[in-house]
């Protein structure tokens, strides 16, 4: 019987003008996404690998030991996604490099390389152009794919309910659920097949190009991303038809339902945003920050100057009672050794310090926000395809982990040589023999599905048990309705 | 009899349940977004506070008068609540220097080579705007901001349209147009009395959302509005009626069109979104009329490397018949050298040291040859600054501003986005106020150095030494960033406003006409 009333409702929908306009729609917005993705993307990808071979290059060309931990890992690059065209998330404002500390040189030392607070490219927003989304799969999605369920629901049961056919469909032995089963299933497939030829199209398109070798992996992710998509679609169906079961009229149904998706789709994602840090501590400024750095940076200069007083007063009256030098020499070493590091670990900490305050209040923004669907959809497409603000923290996370790595090569090497002094941070101190270029660890920026599937996970499952909220708020209010 | 009818339309309209649900969620939205708009508002006033403190302080503690590094900035705007436009996203701070021309933006750094940006930022000789105001936490310019006009644009043009869509199409179907049309009336009159009862109840949530707005602001003492401000309020409100007036004649035209009026809610709800939602991001997103303007950039860049040869070829020559020797400032080749100054200070800002070099002897012989020096040097960077500088925005008009006007005209076609600009225009958070910016930092700039002049700073040793004592700063002439007038402003929102105005009587028209040959 259900199957009855789905394909009664599908030919209904299908020949339709509102889905000939759909189908516009959808396969416009895909194609121009597409299309804009095979020009832009192809620039992104070789200035990826032009600068990540030049950083490698310079790094290798380092044979010395002290220089490779003066210098660093040099800069490292984030991978521009294949999937960019998914979801653009802000990836324009996010820089795609890491950034050193500060530089720095007292007596015959010198800083060695942190890493510092990631710059933002703030050009992406303060320019003069006019501000716009970016027409990528989360704008088709959040926008459309919950607007276009609405026009095909809102009248579904309130528009039977005025020209009398629900009370005669009612009549035959079909049950009311069975009746919601079949509509909700009519409108989500047939927005459901004009989503799908344009996403085909799209995709098409896009794998023309010889260079756009979207792996297995990235498969399975766009499989995730249309099963997100098609959730997404059935929950508005769902709102429809509450709403439409609710109303006696459709235009009543239809303004409702419009209001609702303008404050859902339209203003909460941002709104909310916005409203929420308000009432969260305000964070360090970048003159407050700059400040806190500077203070502890000179109590450790102030310490080591200190410290050397003391050793070279020592040392005059070590020379007065004839004592060897070379034990002498290497406290000097040490302390020099200490300031070098504790100035590098000071450096680094305030800089995760203040990131973290700073990515707290947007993550915490962002927890807000995913009271709107419009939000999930949006995070859960971001960290599938491997773009936004997620995956910028994961590649700040890969880069501390490289580095780590980096200096425990750094100390291997030093304590490998019996002739060194073993006094990292300091050039007198460590080893002078040349490091082979292909033992230096080299950074490599990459995403595996577990990283993109983590963070998304917990928005899928929100989304499914919306889903499931909706779909029985629907029978609960259409059970009770009269008809 | 128009009366009548206009009395029923209106009636029919303010008693519908979806006239009381529009009406309840417009204005929850405005109170919500004013709230929030309120506090960004706040948090940019403190920091401009702020920093304006900080800018004194740094002026204060300045100690020669060629390290004089001046910044000012532009005093957030309250209507920006309305129409966020530039204002919140364009730079503030400039630094103003007698050798340095503000510019709108620095179109020539994104064609250097990386390691060379790292080296100077910008180009010298030029100052463009720097980061915007009330950003502790920059990562939350991920969420989009929201104006005023956004909720209007939105919510309402839908409003509009679903007045609209059953207009005559409904009274069609129904059968009361054949009834009404029966007695002696025009069918002008008909089409006339429900756009003047849709327009009111349209205009009924707006003066609404303006009033609760108002007193949202005056309780909140940092959003303080001038009397110039109601008239700029006023032209917003009237821009919001004329474009709502598009979307409902859009909706009339489709009624009057189709037969059913579910086909012609399908028409509107379709429209709506292609013109609201989706055409003004497609147009910045898909076309780029201006293509690639990396060779203007390389070309300029040459001229300004130019420029700065020609200046320093001049310098040498002048210093080949001085006795100073060396590279300036410290002129370690002169004789006597080591006795000229005690203790180092000086930076380099593009090609001119500023210097704070403590004499060690006032008396020294070389002296007077470095007031000459510095005499000559520092009017030619200032003409080197200018040349420079005519080139930069000669660029910027070529690159940047010719870039977003094209992305402006063409989202233009768009009467949702010929409303944004408009009320940018009114509030005076559009391109052309943040240009006004710039022009009043360029004046700014010549005052400046006309004080230098009057003065006599480049001649004298307070140019290069602290030796006399603290400068007294408190001659420097006060930045005050004026917004243009309403007269202004209401010349810039006129061409938009214009071809709303336009599109209304296009539209109507069409309406009348067809709705004239219409069967009932």
């Amino acid at each position: 019987m259900i199957w009855h009333i789905v394909t009664r409702e599908l030919l209904d929908h299908l020949t339709s003008l509102r889905f000939a306009l759909t189908t516009f729609i959808f396969v416009a917005l895909m194609v121009t996404n597409a299309v804009v993705h095979l020009q832009t993307h192809p620039e992104r990808v070789r200035k990826y690998s032009e600068k990540v071979n030049a950083s490698q290059t310079e790094l290798k060309s380092r044979t010395e030991l002290y220089a490779l931990l003066q210098k660093g890992p040099g800069k490292l690059y984030k991978r521009p996604s294949s999937l960019a065209f998914i979801a653009d998330g802000g990836e324009a404002l996010l820089t795609d490099e890491s950034v050193s500390g500060g530089f720095w040189r007292l007596y015959d030392l010198s800083y060695i390389w942190s890493l510092g607070v990631p710059r933002l490219n703030m050009e992406a927003i303060s320019n003069l152009r006019p501000t716009a989304t970016a027409i990528d799969w989360v704008f088709i999605i959040t926008y459309l794919l919950s607007f276009i369920p609405l026009l095909f629901t809102f009248d579904a049961l309130s528009g039977e309910r005025e020209r009398g056919t629900l009370r005669l469909c009612l009549a035959n032995s079909i049950s009311r659920s069975i009746l919601l089963m079949g509509k909700f299933f009519g409108s989500l497939i047939t927005v459901l097949i004009a989503f799908y030829c344009a996403v085909l199209l799209n995709l098409a398109i896009i794998s023309t190009e010889s260079w756009t070798q979207l792996s297995g992996a990235d498969w399975g992710r766009l499989g995730l991303i249309v099963l997100i998509a098609s959730c997404y679609a059935g929950i508005f169906v769902a709102i429809g038809l509450i709403i439409s079961a609710m109303t006696r009229e459709s235009r009543l149904s239809l303004v409702l339902l419009l209001l609702i998706w303008v404050t859902v789709v339209v203003f909460m994602p941002s709104t909310l945003g916005t409203l929420s840090t308000r009432w969260m501590p305000p964070i360090q400024t970048h003159h407050q920050f700059q400040r806190a750095k500077g203070a502890a940076i000179d109590q450790i200069r102030s310490d080591f100057l200190n410290k050397r007083e003391v050793l070279r007063e020592h040392r005059q009256s070590a020379e007065t009672s004839q004592k060897e030098v070379a034990g002498v020499d290497t406290s000097e070493l040490e302390i020099q050794r200490e300031l070098v590091s504790k100035d590098m670990e000071i450096r680094e900490r305030l800089s995760r310090q203040h990131l973290a305050a700073q990515s707290a209040q947007v993550l915490h923004a962002r927890r807000i926000t995913r009271c709107s669907p419009a939000a999930i959809v949006q995070y859960a497409l971001e960290s599938m395809a491997g773009t936004g603000f997620n995956r910028h923290l994961q590649f700040l996370e890969h880069c501390r982990l490289h580095i780590r790595q980096f200096r425990n090569f750094i100390v291997e090497m030093d304590r490998a040589d019996s002739e060194s002094l073993h006094f990292v941070g300091v050039r007198r101190g460590m080893s002078e023999k040349s490091v082979s270029p292909e033992a230096i660890p080299v950074f490599e920026d990459k995403l595996t599905f577990q990283d993109t599937l983590n963070p998304a996970i917990m928005d899928i499952l929100l989304l499914v048990l919306l889903l499931g909220g909706v779909l029985s708020g629907a029978f609960l209010v259409f059970l009770r309705s009269e008809v | 009899m128009l009366q009548t009818l206009i009395h029923q339309e209106l009636l029919g309209h303010l008693m519908s349940a979806r006239f009381f649900a529009a009406v309840i969620i417009t204005l929850l939205l405005v109170v919500a977004n004013t709230f929030v708009l309120i506090g960004a508002h706040e948090e940019r006033l403190a920091d401009y506070n702020q920093k304006e403190a900080v800018n004194r302080e740094a002026v204060d503690a300045t100690p020669t008068y060629s390290i004089l590094k001046l910044k000012v900035q532009r005093p957030p705007n309250p209507l920006s609540l309305f129409s966020a436009g530039l204002e919140t996203r364009f730079g503030s701070d400039l630094d103003i220097a007698f050798d340095s021309v503000p510019v709108l933006s620095n179109p020539i750094v994104d064609v250097r080579p990386e390691e060379e940006q790292w080296a100077f930022g910008s180009v010298p000789s030029l100052s463009s705007p720097g980061a915007p105001l009330g950003i502790n936490n920059p990562y939350l310019h991920l969420f989009s901001q929201i104006d005023l006009i956004f909720v209007f644009q939105v919510v309402l043009s839908l409003i509009a349209l679903l007045f609209a869509y059953d207009a005559i199409a409904g009274d069609w179907e129904t059968g009361t147009l054949r009834l009404v049309l029966s007695h002696p009336i025009g069918r002008g009159s008909v089409l006339f009395a429900k756009y003047i009862a849709a327009m009111v109840c349209l205009l009924l949530p707006v003066l609404m959302s303006l009033l609760l707005t108002l007193i949202q602001c005056s309780f909140a003492r940092s959003v303080q509005f001038g009397g110039d401000d109601f008239l700029r309020i006023g032209g917003i409100v009237l821009t919001t009626i004329v474009y709502l007036s598009v979307f409902y004649l859009i909706g009339l035209l489709v009624s009057t069109i189709t037969r059913r009026a579910a086909t012609s809610l399908m028409l509107c709800m379709f429209l709506w979104v292609i013109l609201v939602i989706v055409y003004p991001n497609w147009s910045r997103f898909a076309l780029n009329p201006e293509g690639d303007i990396r060779a203007e950039k390389r070309s300029a860049e040459q001229q300004i490397a130019q420029i700065r040869e020609k200046a320093d070829r001049e310098r040498h020559r002048f210093l080949a018949n001085s006795p100073l020797k060396g590279e300036p400032p410290i002129f370690s080749e002169s004789e006597a050298f080591p006795g000229l100054f005690s203790g180092s200070g000086y930076f380099f800002l593009g090609d001119f040291p500023r210097v704070n070099l403590e004499l060690k002897d006032t008396a020294h012989p070389l002296v007077p040859h470095l007031h000459r020096y510095y005499e000559f040097a520092a009017p030619l960077q200032i003409r080197n600054a200018e040349e420079v500088g005519f080139v930069g925005q000669r660029l910027v008009t070529q690159t940047t501003l010719r870039q977003a006007r094209w992305d402006e005209r063409l989202m233009k076609l768009s009467p949702a986005s010929l409303y944004t600009f408009a009320t940018a225009a009114w509030a005076g958070t559009d391109l052309a106020s943040m240009a006004d910016y710039i022009q009043t930092a360029q004046a700014y700039r010549r005052t400046l150095i006309d004080t230098f002049h009057e003065r006599d700073a480049f001649a004298s040793q307070q140019w290069f030494a602290p030796n006399q004592g603290d400068i007294d700063w408190s001659i420097l002439p006060r930045f005050h960033f004026e917004r243009a007038e309403v007269g202004i402003n209401a010349q810039r929102a006129l061409p938009e406003l214009f071809l709303l105005l336009c599109t209304n009587i296009v539209l109507f028209m069409a309406t009348f006409l067809i709705f004239i040959k219409v069967e009932v």
